[in-house]
């Protein structure tokens, strides 16, 4: 796993919802740039390059796409243990939901998400989020310093 | 009799103490009236000693004389008693003992003299202190009297009050016992006096009687709650105050205690506390159901949103994958497909959206209606385009709401207006206000458009029901379930009222700013 290594950390559990992003920036080339986590024990391992992850690469992603629903630890707590820790702080962190409730999105907020994404249920307009997203904290975006660098 | 002995008691004199209220001319004539009673006594016996004597009869005076005296001192006290002593002593040396005539005595007279001066002092000596003693007994009964006429007064005052009061001595014996008490307790003076109050009443205590009694004798008083019982036997709750007296000495001599009944306070006390603990057990269960409402609303906004999710999307990519593969037919299920999905999305987020109304926290403010009207228009403006409405947006009240709630739910029908209209050439939508109940606010939205069967008004505000195709009309039948509720949630009301065909009218209510 010490090969892994990309610039968009996808943290999602449901196995169509990976498929079907990973699909949507397949379409503008950036597939190979996610890494996938399907929890939030998993993501922090990644964070952290503890567990599976001891010896990956070394460096943030420049953008975390991030479920809030998630096995084990949820997201929400996954972007209080980033936002804390002093090295993780500054990585850009989308969360990616289905939920439109408002208090998700008041947490969220509170604990200085970069942007909140409400996953749309029309194919297009998912597909077009994702390539937004992926495009814009991908590509455009500088990300901080301290992040994988673009290939 | 009465009236004699209040003079005496005025006159006063012979315990040497002031008279309590007479005058100085009052005092001198009753002196003067003693001493003239003396004088005519003494006159009195000094000629009927006389009249013996001229008879032969010499051992009449000596009697004579002391009685002359005991009148004198019995009615006239110490000093006319003393005069009439002098005088008589003085008359009998000069008229009764040889020599006669003169106040010299006989030496042979001498010791009878002697014996009859002695014993005019005795007698007057006896009769003023026989009379000092009558006269303490009267003063001490005239005073017992007025205390008895003062306390009897006070009695039938305390009588008179509505309040429980009765009287029990240090060992628990009744010893008064007022109309309030009998009122309230149901025994009568007569069976209540003498008894033990607390084994008349069964007292029940909050605490030991040992300790009631301990802060009685150490303040001087008690109050608090006690369970009494009446004569005929109902249980009673009553604020008790008790008050110690004590004699000269300190000591405690009874108790007075006045009694509240607040069996019935005590009983909607109760009442109030029963309701409040099922209000409390109510509300923790609504709060309980409310929980699980909202974790079922948040799953569902998670869970059921995803594999929709994943239906629209595998179906798009079929479409894109195998169009070519796929006849006209096919190429038709999958925009079914696809707009079942899309279907379901609007359901469930209006669904949401409904749920959201009762679990979400309304914020109030006064609330313009009119310019939220016109804002919903201007929102309306994309399903509005090409459209011939006419709208007539008359003054409207302001309401004391929650801002985004009062617009959604004039977005809903607003937005059906524009909806059941789109078949006519020339749509009107009036939106206005008019007179409802007092203190109410009506607002009602009307247009010319298709309108509904009056037979199925009550079916209107249910979730999920709809009067209409969905091929004509879309929509997922939750517009108005969500209108009634937000309408609800301000203390309103909404109705409709409309003619197959004809348009229809919305009206919504709400209490007044």
């Amino acid at each position: 796993m010490n090969e892994v290594m990309g610039r968009i950390l996808l943290v999602e559990d449901d196995a169509e919802d990976i498929e079907l992003t990973l699909k949507a920036l397949g379409e503008y080339h950036l597939a190979n740039e996610v890494v996938v986590v399907r929890d939030g024990e998993e993501a922090l391992d990644y964070l952290y390059s503890r567990g599976v992850y001891k010896s990956r690469a070394r460096g943030n992603p420049a953008v975390m796409l991030l479920d809030l629903k998630l096995p084990k630890v949820d997201g929400l707590e996954v972007l209080q243990a980033v936002r804390g820790n002093d090295t993780l702080r500054l990585i850009p962190v989308v969360v990616l939901t289905s939920s439109r409730e408002e208090r998700d999105m008041v947490a969220s907020y509170k604990l200085g998400v970069n942007g909140y994404v409400v996953k749309p249920v029309d194919f297009h307009e998912f597909v077009n989020a994702i390539k937004e997203l992926g495009v814009f904290w991908a590509v455009i975006n500088e990300p901080p310093p301290g992040s994988v660098a673009k290939r | 009799m009465q009236a004699r002995n209040h003079a005496q008691v005025i006159e006063g004199d012979i315990a040497g103490r002031p008279p309590p209220v007479a005058g100085h001319g009052r005092m001198s004539a009753g002196l003067i009236r003693s001493y003239g009673l003396a004088v005519i006594w003494l006159a009195i016996a000094l000629g009927l000693g006389l009249l013996g004597q001229a008879h032969g009869l010499n051992r009449v005076q000596t009697p004579l004389f002391m009685m002359a005296i005991m009148v004198t001192v019995w009615y006239g006290g110490a000093g006319p008693g003393a005069f009439a002593v002098l005088v008589s002593s003085i008359a009998f040396a000069f008229f009764f003992s040889e020599p006669k005539h003169s106040f010299e005595i006989h030496a042979d007279d001498q010791p009878q003299f002697a014996a009859f001066v002695l014993f005019a002092l005795m007698i007057g000596w006896f009769s003023s202190s026989r009379r000092r003693i009558e006269q303490d007994l009267r003063r001490a009964r005239d005073q017992l009297a007025a205390e008895v006429a003062v306390r009897t007064e006070q009695a039938s005052l305390l009588d008179l009050t509505h309040d429980s009061i009765f009287v029990r001595d240090m060992n628990d014996i009744i010893t008064y016992w007022n109309h309030g008490a009998e009122e309230l307790f149901g025994w009568n003076a007569e069976q209540a006096l003498g008894r033990s109050a607390h084994d008349l009443l069964r007292t029940v205590f909050p605490t030991s009687l040992e300790d009631v009694h301990a802060e009685l004798l150490r303040t001087g008083h008690w109050e608090g709650e006690l369970g009494k019982t009446r004569a005929d036997g109902t249980a009673l709750v009553v604020f008790a105050r008790w008050a110690l007296r004590r004699d000269g000495e300190q000591q405690p001599l009874s108790v007075l205690a006045s009694n509240n009944d607040i069996t019935e306070r005590r009983r909607r006390e109760e009442e109030i506390r029963g309701l409040n603990v099922d209000l409390a057990k109510r509300t923790a269960e609504l709060e309980a159901s409310n929980k699980e409402l909202e974790a079922f609303a948040y799953s569902t906004s998670h869970d059921l949103r995803a594999p929709l999710r994943h239906m629209a999307g595998y179906s798009e990519l079929l479409q894109k994958h195998a169009a070519s593969m796929l006849d006209e037919e096919g190429r038709y299920y999958v925009t079914k497909l696809l707009a079942g999905a899309r279907r379901m999305g609007r359901l469930i987020d209006d669904l949401l959206a409904f749920s959201r109304i009762g679990r979400t926290e309304t914020q109030s403010a006064l609330v313009s209606l009119e310019r939220l009207v016109r804002e919903v228009v201007v929102e309306l403006e994309r399903e509005t385009e090409g459209r011939d409405i006419e709208w007539k947006i008359g003054p409207l009240p302001s309401l004391h709401g929650d801002r985004a709630m009062l617009k959604v739910a004039l977005l809903n029908l607003v937005s059906n207006a524009v909806k059941f209209t789109r078949t006519r050439a020339r749509a009107e939508i009036e939106i206005g206000a008019m007179n409802g109940k007092p203190g109410e606010v009506v607002v009602f939205v009307r247009d010319n458009g298709v309108g509904f069967d009056m037979r199925y008004v009550n079916k209107l505000f249910g979730v999920f029901q709809r009067l209409h195709r969905a091929e004509a009309f879309e929509g997922t039948g939750i517009g108005l379930a969500t209108v009634q509720r937000i309408v609800a949630r301000h203390g309103g009301r909404v109705w409709a009222d409309s003619v197959l065909g004809g348009g229809a009218t919305f009206y919504i209510a709400a209490p007044k700013p």
